[in-house]
């Protein structure tokens, strides 16, 4: 929740982690190349008070998480994005799996997102039912550029795809995160190209294709196909980590998603724990576009845009009534311990 | 950057050759983007170590930079051997045996990849024009141009006197229209895909060379814009890890 002027904000990270990178789960070079990328990422654009050390990066554990967003980080409800990775780390990186073991802690506070990989075909189908059916799945995380067993990714217009999304509607999951983002090594970046949206959100109007990182550094080609597709949403995480160290180009990426999109199509993500939601949000509700970004766009930034991205869109995709909701997080053991701090 | 030639190599040349070697994601050259770290030469040898933004910076644009780079250097006079050395990048080991061996980038890395480096490397060239010509039709807009005297501009009606860009309007008043180098920069990358460059050519036109029309134009703008907003990700991403890099070493 974030309090401002007698407003309260309710705050979804709309992409976040809990991994396990330690040098323990490694399976290779790869594990640590991985996450070195990412601290990379994190130390290059988190403001200096905020970088951790590396040792802390790899795992930081639950308390810090819990600490991380919701007492220090506003946020209300976090999106738990599974990866899975297990060609790089032994047990995998976040997979549903361990992400379940903080869900079902504090099921109101977290969304736990499954996944497939149609390369898995026929036998993946059936796990696919059965995830659905042992754990609270509410909605998925694609990751196109996944390795496994050779191939270097595949893309969401494959034939087989289309079968995960044909059972995706049946078993009632419609919310499908997809990232399409930055390289990062060693994926290969041909599978982070955003062409095959296009194809599969028109193909499955009833599903919602939230990609997340805008396409970066494909922008333009993201903002093509959202404009056309109106089941397609921006998850603005890595976006957002610019608004720090590169605010004007920040303010730029906004501006272009109010004009291409519009403001109940954006979607808050702190990438967790690449940065940490406490600064992120607190740069936003700062945030006003320059004058000139303003002019040349026609758009503007308002309190009620910051709303919905911060949260109220997300939470209608994924059906959250707020007041009900909100009732329910004062209740639970983190609200309570909020409470009593307060 | 550290520097050791010997007074037989002509540095200014040295200097133009990498100017010519552009970071394809970032659209500029990589001495400007602060790559380049020491260039030491002797006996016709030289041995260039170029510093790329992250550790993990994707093998094939890494391996463009050090094959144009290489490529680039090897048509200076009095040169006969160029070595590339890759400064803390993971794949340096593959990407500098496989470079100053003149291979290419799919025998270094046969498992990698199924890319093909020359349509990569076409499909930057080409957004990279659309970022060129935002910047001028930007200038154009600012000198107080409407869309209308933009469509009808041909190449031959724009001059360069000192360094700025100047216009001939069609009232015959001459129009100061920004810094000569976004023009030059924008005619070369034309010339490069080959666009017509000719005088009585069109000043701008589309990525498949035809004419943008006045009612055309404000949203060719507006999409130009986004490109261009789009090919500074990588820059802002690139630039800001590069910093942190060199404050950590």
């Amino acid at each position: 929740m974030y309090k401002e002027n007698g407003q309260e904000i309710f705050v979804v990270d709309g992409h976040m982690h809990f991994w396990d990178a330690n040098p323990e789960n490694w399976r290779n070079e790869y594990g640590e190349g991985w996450i070195r990328c990412f601290y990379d990422f994190h130390t290059a654009l988190s403001p200096e008070e905020y970088v951790w050390p590396f040792e802390k990066y790899c795992k930081y554990g639950e308390d810090t998480l819990i600490n991380d967003l919701f007492a220090e980080g506003y946020v209300d409800v976090a999106i738990l994005n599974s990866t899975y990775l297990y060609e790089f780390y032994k047990n995998g990186f976040n997979t549903h799996q361990q992400n379940n073991a903080i869900k079902a802690k504090y099921p109101d506070r977290f969304i736990l997102c499954g996944s497939f990989d149609p390369r898995a075909e026929e036998a993946g189908l059936d796990a696919f039912r059965q995830m659905m059916e042992d754990y609270p799945i509410q909605g998925l995380k694609l990751y196109t550029a996944e390795w496994r067993d050779g191939s270097k990714g595949w893309r969401l217009n494959d034939p087989w795809a289309y079968k995960y999304f044909e059972l995706a509607e049946e078993v009632g999951v419609k919310n499908i995160h997809v990232h399409k983002g930055p390289t990062v090594y060693p994926l290969n970046r041909d599978a982070f190209d955003v062409a095959d949206v296009d194809y599969a959100a028109t193909d499955f109007p009833n599903l919602n294709f939230i990609i997340e990182h805008i396409g970066l550094p494909r922008l333009d080609d993201f903002c093509w196909i959202a404009t056309q597709e109106k089941n397609v949403y921006a998850g603005m995480s890595v976006a957002m980590a610019f608004i720090h160290s590169r605010p004007r180009y920040f303010a730029e990426i906004v501006a272009n998603l109010l004009f291409w999109l519009g403001e109940d199509k954006m979607i808050f993500g702190s990438d967790y724990a690449i940065w940490t939601p406490k600064w992120l949000i607190e740069k936003f509700m700062a945030l006003e576009l320059p004058d000139d970004i303003k002019e040349e766009y026609g758009v503007d930034i308002t309190p009620e845009a910051k709303r919905k991205i911060l949260g109220e869109n997300v939470a209608g995709l994924y059906g959250i009534d707020l007041p009900i909701h909100r009732e329910k997080l004062s209740q639970d053991e983190i609200g309570v311990k909020l409470a009593a701090g307060a | 950057m550290r520097l050791s030639l010997p007074d037989t190599l002509d540095r200014e040349i040295i200097f133009k050759r990498l100017e010519k070697v552009l970071d394809p994601e970032l659209d500029e050259s990589i001495l400007k983007l602060g790559f380049v770290k020491s260039i030491e030469a002797e006996s016709g040898h030289l041995t260039i170590e170029l510093h790329l933004p992250t550790y993990w910076c994707a093998p094939n644009f890494s391996y463009m930079m050090a094959e144009d780079t290489r490529r680039e250097l090897l048509t200076v006079e009095g040169l006969h051997d160029v070595t590339v050395r890759l400064k803390d990048h993971f794949a340096a080991q593959t990407i500098e045996a496989s470079v100053n061996a003149g291979k290419s980038f799919s025998e270094a890395f046969p498992d990698e990849t199924s890319e093909n480096l020359c349509q990569l490397s076409d499909l930057f060239l080409r957004k990279g024009y659309i970022r060129r010509q935002e910047r001028l039709l930007q200038n154009l807009k600012n000198a107080g141009l409407s869309f209308e005297e933009i469509a009808l501009l041909r190449i031959g009606d724009l001059y360069f006197e000192n360094e700025s860009c100047r216009i001939r309007r069609n009232n015959g008043r001459i129009c100061d229209v920004g810094d000569a180098e976004v023009a030059r920069q924008y005619f070369q990358r034309r010339a490069e895909i080959n666009l017509d460059c000719s005088p009585t050519a069109p000043l701008i036109i589309d990525l498949r060379g035809n004419e943008v029309t006045a009612e055309g134009l404000e949203e060719y703008l507006i999409r130009a814009r986004t490109v261009r907003v789009a090919l500074q990700a990588n820059g802002s991403f690139c630039t800001a890890v590069l910093a942190a890099r060199k404050g950590k070493n």
